[in-house]
């Protein structure tokens, strides 16, 4: 991570001090206030989902959800503790429903639960928490349609077929190398 | 139908709630709660990723770097037009909408380009982002092979986007 951030900002500065430094400063600041409104946007979805994620959690769903996918959940994760598990659970069930910025909150619960507050290394279990959610299923690219829609597309929804076809294939490849890279690099 | 699933799913929790005696609103409150540190521990990373990806995209770095692996890229079988989008998609979701929607533009949206454009948009996130937002709430700072599966699975998604939309 630092060497891309670093690599990206070095270059991309460099070539900007040489081509049009006059757009750098602002380029630099517009960055900031678009990671602003981006989380202010964010807060009003994590509000939602964080308050409904507490009543599946006092109701006890939870613990049923992860009943349901606790094979998974082993042959993915390996051993966990209740509350990382039920987390997980709750995080893949919204990943299948597609609902995006929804499954964040249960995501990171779940790494925070996978953490012993100690080491700085990621271990297998959280990168494979990662994969999943960032090859998330999207059942429905609903976004993606829309933006067809206002394009003038003639069939906006031919892509979903397509879309989950390849949703499928990056989940599937990005859970064989996590398990293929754990077998090569040991967690430390 | 799709837009039906989210709000029948949350009527079906409060109905679910109310059967099991639960206080419902209390809940919710105390759920509602945690966003605030979630926010604002995972601001500075949203931050610093997204100025990055504004000199990337300002600078013309993304094109460069989108040229120079263009004829890689043709090899698996990703157009050439396409290769800007699957870089910039492991960086950011927004910004590979934008692109989107220029490819719309000067393609159509029911071109080929436009069709597998769509689906390489559509199958995975921002690698980078999620990582960053991810370990926020912990102290790891050492993420291993978790960049490198991430840009490996979004690029074999979208080789199959490319594969699929060729055939249908």
């Amino acid at each position: 991570m630092n060497f891309v951030w670093t690599s990206v900002m070095l270059v991309g500065m460099g070539l900007l001090l040489i081509n049009n430094v006059e757009v750098t400063m602002d380029t630099l600041l517009a960055g900031g206030s678009k990671a602003i409104s981006l989380c202010i946007k964010l807060w009003g979805i994590y509000t939602l989902w964080l308050g409904i994620l507490k009543i599946v959690e006092h109701t006890g769903l939870d613990k049923k959800i992860s009943k349901i996918l606790r094979p998974i959940i082993k042959l993915l994760f390996g051993k966990v503790d209740e509350y990382t598990e039920n987390q997980i659970a709750i995080n893949i069930t919204s990943n299948l429903f597609g609902m995006g910025n929804a499954s964040t909150p249960s995501g990171i619960n779940a790494i925070a639960g996978l953490d012993n507050k100690k080491s700085k290394y990621a271990t297998s279990a959280m990168i494979m928490v990662i994969i999943l959610n960032s090859t998330s299923m999207q059942l429905i690219p609903t976004t993606v349609i829309g933006l067809r829609v206002s394009a003038g597309s003639v069939s906006p929804s031919d892509i979903i077929i397509p879309t989950f076809l390849a949703t499928v294939c990056s989940t599937v490849v990005g859970i064989i190398l996590v398990k293929l890279f754990s077998k090569i690099f040991k967690d430390k | 139908m799709s837009k039906y699933l989210l709000p029948t799913l949350i009527i079906l929790l409060l109905l679910y709630s109310l059967i099991k005696r639960n206080n419902t609103y209390n809940s919710f409150v105390i759920g509602a709660k945690s966003s605030f540190d979630l926010v604002l521990t995972s601001f500075p990373y949203i931050a610093t990723i997204f100025i990055a990806v504004e000199i990337f995209n300002v600078s013309g770095l993304s094109y460069l770097f989108a040229d120079f692996v263009a004829p890689f890229f043709e090899n698996i079988g990703i157009p050439k037009e396409l290769s800007q989008l699957v870089i910039l998609k492991n960086f950011t979701g927004c910004g590979s909408l934008a692109l989107l929607e220029n490819i719309f533009q000067t393609y159509g949206p029911d071109s080929y380009l436009a069709r597998a454009g769509c689906c390489i948009a559509g199958c995975s996130e921002a690698i980078f982002y999620v990582t960053a937002i991810y370990f926020s709430q912990t102290k790891v700072t050492k993420f291993r092979y978790a960049i490198i599966v991430g840009i490996l699975a979004n690029l074999a998604g979208s080789i199959v986007s490319c594969l699929i939309c060729k055939i249908i």
